[in-house]
């Protein structure tokens, strides 16, 4: 039984996430910014046919987009997580292995059925991801990962294969393989197409058939594996587990430059919050915090500076993280300068459940205890009633150098209070 | 005693596990300080307790949660406020209580059949019934499995 690889990835998925849970968005023009409202980075089909181009910073086509008529909206990172999630269980219903690639793409690998068609598959599988989920996805196949990244890419660019490519049983594969553009092969970066072009190497096709004493000369045993998988043979094998995370950062954009150390360090605590929440939720311990802050790097006397500290004993304990972080953000800080971002990261991470204890410790094992579970219900009431319902006094409510998300939806699908209203 | 330790070790596993899926679990009826004296003859029937998001919710990637505004629906049963459990993976047919797209809102009515054609009712006579057909667009977004209603005894969160 022959195995194939598919990349599955949702169309303009921030969109379709807003749109999934409110209808008022559906067959009008929608643009999300990112991070900070700084630039567009998904669009409606409708946005994309009123012309506004991808990545555009949004302060620059502000009043144009009002003009049309667009609807705007901030990251909502917590409906898009969720969406995501969903969307992945729902592929690992439906295949025999996956390997998550980003929040909105998966790399599925499938048994072929002996007439070695997947088009019912795929079809069932968008079919559901419409109904299940209310999100539009595409699905390329091929033999390798990257024939499949290539046909996810001819799935979604050419209209006629209406969202499903399978390049492995494609009568014309040489044909679809000059379409595409050396740029666009995964692998290849800027540096490396225009390596290729110089050599006359202009198209995915030219790639696969170059000599390979050439490519190997150049790219080693990478360039090899990569012409053997645009081959079909694969070489990449899909990655189930994710490697345990090595680090944990949590960074952000202030809303406005920053230029006192009271701002700053009430910046930092935030991350520092954050981050022992996240490492408590994953069941991880620190073994060092590094804190790092800079001004804008397109502007005169760029400044940018980082500290770390060793902690005596690995912790995820938001009260002692803090307490090592003050004395770094003092460090960091210089008085004159226009901070535009800081941010914190754990690192030397440890597994909770095998952790090294020293003899250094400032807790008895019962107070560690009762540490933990204060720790725990804190996270439990702040996930019940939202976050910030219990905080740290070095961190401040409503801050006014808070990143911007002026057009934020509801967290519609993870918090109680948020969820839509349907009319009765 | 050295068993009696490793069941408890494995119930506390077992509902680690679950609670990484995302599922609360009630705590189990075992304590943690074992006593020395004959083991609770309990100990082999302990259960991990009820879970109600297991019960309400058989498809959880495709379960989403609503707030019900309005009386259409009453007489189903479904009242202004409630917390409703719709299930999108479920196909709908005449006789469901289903969440419709009109007009880019989300509306809840019972799909019935009349003749041939499919209606949007409404559970209360001061509400009009909704004919399919004279709309080119509607979508039906999921079906409703559950509604939870209030009593008013425990104040909530809202």
């Amino acid at each position: 039984m022959s195995q194939a690889i598919a990349l599955i990835d949702g169309n303009n998925f921030y969109v379709a996430c807003e749109q999934s849970l409110d209808p008022s968005l559906v067959g009008i023009p929608v643009v999300v910014l990112s991070n900070n409202d700084g630039c567009i980075v998904a669009r409606s089909p409708e946005a994309r046919e009123l012309g506004i181009p991808m990545g555009q910073p949004y302060f620059k086509v502000r009043y144009e987009l009002e003009k049309l008529g667009v609807v705007v909206r901030s990251s909502n990172y917590a409906l898009y997580g969720d969406m995501s999630n969903r969307f992945m269980k729902l592929l690992a219903q439906h295949s025999e292995k996956i390997e998550v690639y980003s929040i909105d793409e998966a790399f599925v690998q499938i048994n072929r059925p002996p007439d070695s068609n997947l088009r019912p598959w795929a079809r069932q599988l968008r079919a559901l991801a419409h109904q299940n989920l209310g999100l539009p996805i595409a699905i390329g196949i091929g033999a390798s990962k990257v024939q499949a990244k290539l046909a996810n890419h001819l799935a979604k660019n050419i209209s006629t294969h209406t969202g499903i490519f399978d390049l492995y049983t494609n009568k014309d594969q040489d044909f679809w393989l000059k379409t595409i553009a050396i740029e666009n092969v995964w692998g290849i970066g800027p540096q490396l197409a225009k390596w290729c072009r110089i050599r006359g190497v202009n198209t995915a096709q030219e790639l696969r058939d170059m000599p390979n004493n050439e490519i190997r000369n150049k790219l080693g045993v990478i360039g090899i594996r990569l012409q053997n998988e645009l081959k079909g043979k694969a070489c990449l094998p899909i990655q189930i587990i994710s490697p345990p995370k090595q680090e944990v950062c949590v960074s952000r954009s202030f809303g406005r430059p920053v230029t006192n150390l009271r701002e700053l360090r009430q910046a930092v605590s935030t991350h520092i919050v954050r981050a022992s929440e996240k490492l408590r939720r994953q069941k991880q311990h620190a073994g060092a915090i590094t804190v790092f802050t800079r001004t804008n790097p397109f502007k005169p006397s760029f400044y940018s500076q980082s500290a770390t500290t060793q902690l005596e004993v690995a912790s995820n304990d938001t009260s002692i993280l803090l307490k090592a972080s003050l004395p770094l953000t003092k460090q960091i800080f210089q008085p004159y300068r226009c901070l535009i971002k800081a941010g914190v990261i754990m690192q030397q991470l440890q597994n909770s459940d095998y952790l090294q204890t020293s003899l250094l410790c400032l807790y008895t094992p019962e107070e560690l205890r009762r540490r933990q579970r204060l720790m725990n219900t804190i996270d439990q009431l702040n996930k019940r009633y939202g976050n910030g319902t219990i905080g740290w006094a070095a961190c401040v409510p409503k801050p006014n150098w808070e990143m911007r998300r002026e057009q934020l939806s509801y967290a519609q699908t993870t918090r109680i209070i948020e969820i839509p209203i349907v009319h009765s | 005693m050295q068993v009696l330790l490793y069941r408890f070790m494995e119930i506390l596993r077992s509902s680690k596990s679950l609670k990484a899926k995302g599922l609360q679990v009630l705590p189990p009826l075992l304590s943690e300080c074992v006593s020395a004296g004959f083991p609770s003859p309990a100990d082999d029937y302990i259960d991990l307790g009820i879970d109600l998001n297991e019960e309400l919710i058989r498809h959880p990637t495709s379960t989403f949660f609503l707030r019900v505004s309005g009386n259409s629906m009453n007489g189903a049963g479904i009242h202004n406020n409630d917390l409703l459990v719709v299930d999108r993976s479920l196909e709908p047919h005449p006789g469901h209580i289903v969440i419709a797209v009109l007009d880019g809102a989300f509306t809840l009515k019972r799909l019935v059949l009349k003749g041939t054609t499919l209606c949007l009712q409404a559970e209360n006579p001061d509400y009009p019934t909704i004919d399919l057909q004279k709309y080119d667009n509607i979508q039906i977004w999921g079906v409703a499995v559950y509604s939870i209603h209030s009593l008013n005894i425990i104040k909530s969160s809202k």
